[in-house]
């Protein structure tokens, strides 16, 4: 059996790294005294994987991890146990019990949304472009990989976008290994188009998507 | 914008920005408005270090463990995010609310270790708080504890009040008188001045020192009318069961340095090292119970997660029940997969049958301190250890699969002369042949030995607070020397340091207030974090020396006669110095002291009511 936690990153522990968050989870899923499963090998850890890693200086309410049980264990009591192990700025939203042969978030992951605060002047300018990047069917950018540059479209990889009221715009942006755009290179790409140059951001995710049995995208939790 | 706000907008450009972060797992959060105290606990370095500390979680605990008042942490800001600090004019503040703390009642401050003193003045001006206690007409009071505090003199013009010895108790009372001292709406001196009379407080703006003409202390006394104690004696917690310890520890998110259960299992130690300060001024020894601590580690594993219990004392392996508490733990943890560690091993207790049980799942280095390389000097420093003793535990180490021992010196002890600094290298020869006399199939592959040599640095409250420390040219001599010959020893790597930090260590242990001047001197030009080598200035500081007409040697390399008033002496922390000087004088014969758990070698602890004394 496996527990499916969704959980928050408030704006105070958002300068934690994904690292140190999964060594922090290792404690935390000893605090819960739920009956955790352990690997085996020669260094045993508690059995354990995250949705998505949430980049540093970011915040969230939809962080998902994935916790193997090794004895059958009520939601309830398991949705209390876990809030019980983690400290208010991590708060837990939602908890879902699912059997070993359930697919692992981190595979069904396809989509993010995100909602982007610009600061400073610059901000009324770039979300300007927001329409016009809407309109255009290439934008061509250079992506750093493992091997090297590569020159990438990344106007398919940018489902959604629309503006918010102040400085703020919400977007679904994709998220799988082949294709995927964070946030922060949206914003350079719409400050190119406006000439200007890109402002500091905040980044909050809303939400992990995959897809749903009509290749809908549907939220991670629901799945 | 806030000042939570705009410490976030530093948090982006600064290296390990979880230092700052707070909001950890078990921090304790209250309404300001709802205590009557707000009480800033300062660790004068670095996130890392300060939250490995066992003495600052201590008392974090005990205080928040009041309704009444609110205990919070502050940590040396890094060089990169205090010189940001500056710029943008954000006041140093506490993890816990980021609250300047300026605003504070009450600002505790550890002393561990004499490096960390210009943080402390680096600290107070981030805060925005007067340097010098006769120029705050507001803003929080300034306690410092820890062992430097049983020589606070250089800090005498900075501090207002120094805590001797045990903090769970005066600690409290401290705050106590504060809570009294607002309610009567008296003037900032009659805190000084009442706080004097608590067990274990020292005031040192209440205290004239005189100076001989050759420049040593004549006396220090209480100023006429203050009411203050000729000697302040140190507080003594005599029973440590009953004593406050944290049920719950804050599980940071970064790495720190010993990020783990502390089990503090006694305090105290009874060997009688004679350069070891924290085995005199911890005396006595107070053991904890076995049922009690196993009643701790039951609360700390499950408030904490961790999956490491340290079994702390001064010499873990002196613990009366050792085997009993071991195999218990051990026991009782396996299942929840919680190692138990026994930190800084002695040679002569090390490989008992208990360490064997609790190093079942890791065998990091063997660590082992015989200190000095002959046996005659380690008869001088009343090391209890033999060669022989040495030669058994490698031995049995090796045979029990190790491979790597690090075994740790010092140089410059008093007497020692270039024989006994080839000692350590013929010492570091035998462990190799030790390894080597391992039948093949049943030793570890890879043997590595290491060899770290520091620089003896005379403490006040020990035997040695009379000695020189030795000159910088005689340590290089030996430090080369000591490399030269272990570099034919094979399979040995050596560690040892520049003198010049030992040095200004050393200038500050056996310090006095005229010090006080060069430190702030030294700050403003610019030196902070010394115990950093990467950051640490000699060149600075020997200039502040200069400009303030200070001789560091006068503090660092005069032998002092037996008569000597030293700045401390109006200070007792516990061992008195009809004692230190027998020892002194015993160590310059080369005769050893029994552990005085055979028998009562006369410290003066029986003084204090606490020691059984046998």
């Amino acid at each position: 059996m496996r527990a499916l936690i969704r959980f928050g990153k408030q704006p105070r522990l958002r300068f934690i790294s994904h690292l140190d968050l999964q060594r922090f989870f290792q404690r935390a899923v000893n605090r819960t005294g739920l009956p955790v499963a352990w690997s085996q090998g020669f260094n045993p850890h508690p059995v354990m994987s995250f949705g998505s890693a949430l980049a540093l200086g970011w915040t969230s309410e939809y962080e998902v991890i994935d916790i193997k049980l090794s004895a059958p264990m009520g939601r309830k009591r398991t949705e209390d146990a876990v809030r019980a192990a983690l400290p208010e700025d991590l708060p837990v939203y939602e908890v879902r019990m699912v059997d070993d042969k359930h697919a692992a978030p981190m595979a069904l992951v396809r989509m993010s949304d995100y909602v982007v605060r610009l600061e400073g002047e610059n901000a009324p300018a770039v979300l300007e472009q927001i329409p016009v990047f809407l309109q255009m069917e290439v934008v061509t950018t250079v992506k750093k990989t493992k091997s090297g540059e590569k020159e990438i479209n990344a106007r398919p990889l940018v489902v959604e976008m629309e503006p918010l009221e102040e400085g703020c715009f919400k977007t679904r942006l994709m998220l799988t290994e082949s294709q995927s755009i964070k946030p922060e290179m949206l914003v350079g790409l719409l400050a190119d188009l406006a000439g200007v140059e890109a402002p500091r951001t905040h980044v909050h995710r809303l939400a992990l998507l995959g897809l749903g049995p009509q290749g809908d995208p549907l939220p991670l939790m629901t799945l | 914008m806030s000042l939570s706000e705009r410490i976030e907008n530093l948090m982006m450009s600064v290296q390990k920005p979880v230092r700052y972060m707070g909001g950890e797992f078990n921090a304790v959060m209250k309404d300001a408005n709802g205590v009557d105290v707000r009480y800033a606990f300062l660790f004068p370095d670095t996130y890392e270090v300060g939250m490995s500390h066992l003495g600052m979680k201590i008392l974090y605990h005990a205080i928040n463990a009041r309704d009444d008042a609110w205990c919070e942490r502050v940590f040396s800001p890094w060089v990169d995010m205090a010189d940001l600090m500056r710029r943008d004019g954000i006041p140093l503040f506490t993890l816990e609310s980021r609250t300047p703390v300026r605003e504070f009642d009450l600002l505790g401050i550890t002393l561990q270790y004499e490096m960390s003193f210009t943080n402390i003045l680096e600290a107070l001006d981030l805060s925005g708080i007067p340097l010098r206690s006769a120029d705050r007409t507001e803003g929080p009071f300034i306690i410092c504890g820890g062992p430097c505090a049983f020589n606070p003199e250089p800090l005498a013009p900075f501090v207002d009040l120094v805590a001797l010895g045990d903090g769970e108790e005066e600690t409290q009372q401290t705050i106590n008188l504060y809570k009294q001292w607002k309610a009567a709406g008296l003037p900032r001196s009659e805190y000084l001045r009442m706080a004097a009379h608590i067990p274990g407080i020292y005031v040192p703006s209440l205290y004239d020192v005189c100076y001989n003409d050759d420049g040593t202390v004549r006396s220090v006394t209480p100023k006429p009318g203050s009411g203050a104690p000729e000697v302040v004696k140190k507080a003594l917690v005599k029973d440590l069961d009953s004593a406050t310890y944290p049920e719950k520890l804050i599980v940071p998110y970064g790495e720190i340095i010993h990020n783990r259960i502390m089990l503090e299992i006694f305090r105290g130690c009874t060997r009688g090292c004679r350069f070891c300060q924290a085995g005199m001024i911890y005396r006595p020894v107070r053991e904890r119970s076995v049922e009690h601590l196993m009643q701790m580690a039951d609360s700390l594993v499950s408030s904490t997660g961790y999956d490491e219990i340290s079994l702390m004392s001064l010499s873990s392996g002196d613990y009366s029940c050792l085997p009993e508490l071991a195999h218990r733990m051990v026991e009782r943890f396996a299942a929840r997969r919680v190692r138990i560690s026994l930190p800084s091993q002695r040679i002569d207790t090390v490989l008992t049958d208990t360490l064997k049980e609790t190093q079942k799942v890791k065998k990091t280095a063997l660590t082992l301190a015989p200190e000095a390389g002959t046996q005659r000097l380690r008869d001088v420093i009343n090391k209890g250890v033999t060669e022989a003793d040495l030669i058994r535990s490698v031995t049995d180490a090796f045979e029990q699969g190790w491979s790597a021992v690090k075994l740790y010196f010092m140089l410059g002890l008093p007497t020692e002369t270039d024989e006994d600094v080839l000692g350590i290298a013929d010492l570091a020869e035998k462990v190799r042949r030790c390894y080597f006399s391992v039948p093949k199939e049943r030793r570890a592959p890879g043997l590595r030995i290491t060899v770290s040599a520091s620089v003896f640095v005379p403490k006040n409250d020990t035997p040695f607070q009379w000695a020189p420390q030795l000159d910088y040219e005689t340590v290089v001599h030996r430090q080369q020397l000591l490399r030269q010959t272990l570099s034919k020893v094979k399979g040995v790597d050596f560690k040892y340091h520049a003198p010049d930090l030992s040095y200004i260590e050393a200038v500050f242990a056996r310090g006095d207030r005229r010090l006080g001047d060069a430190m702030e001197r030294a700050w403003r030009m610019g030196c902070r974090f010394d115990g950093w080598s990467d950051q640490f200035r000699y060149d600075l500081w020997l200039k502040a020396f200069e400009a303030e007409g200070i001789n560091p040697d006068f503090y660092a390399l005069r032998p002092r006669t037996t008569d000597e008033v030293f700045p401390w002496d109006h200070l007792d922390c516990g061992v008195t110095k009809a004692y230190l000087l027998r020892e002194w004088e015993k160590a310059q014969r080369a005769e050893c002291t029994m552990d005085c758990r055979k028998g009562c070698t006369g410290c003066g602890m029986k003084r204090y009511g606490a020691c059984e004394g046998r």
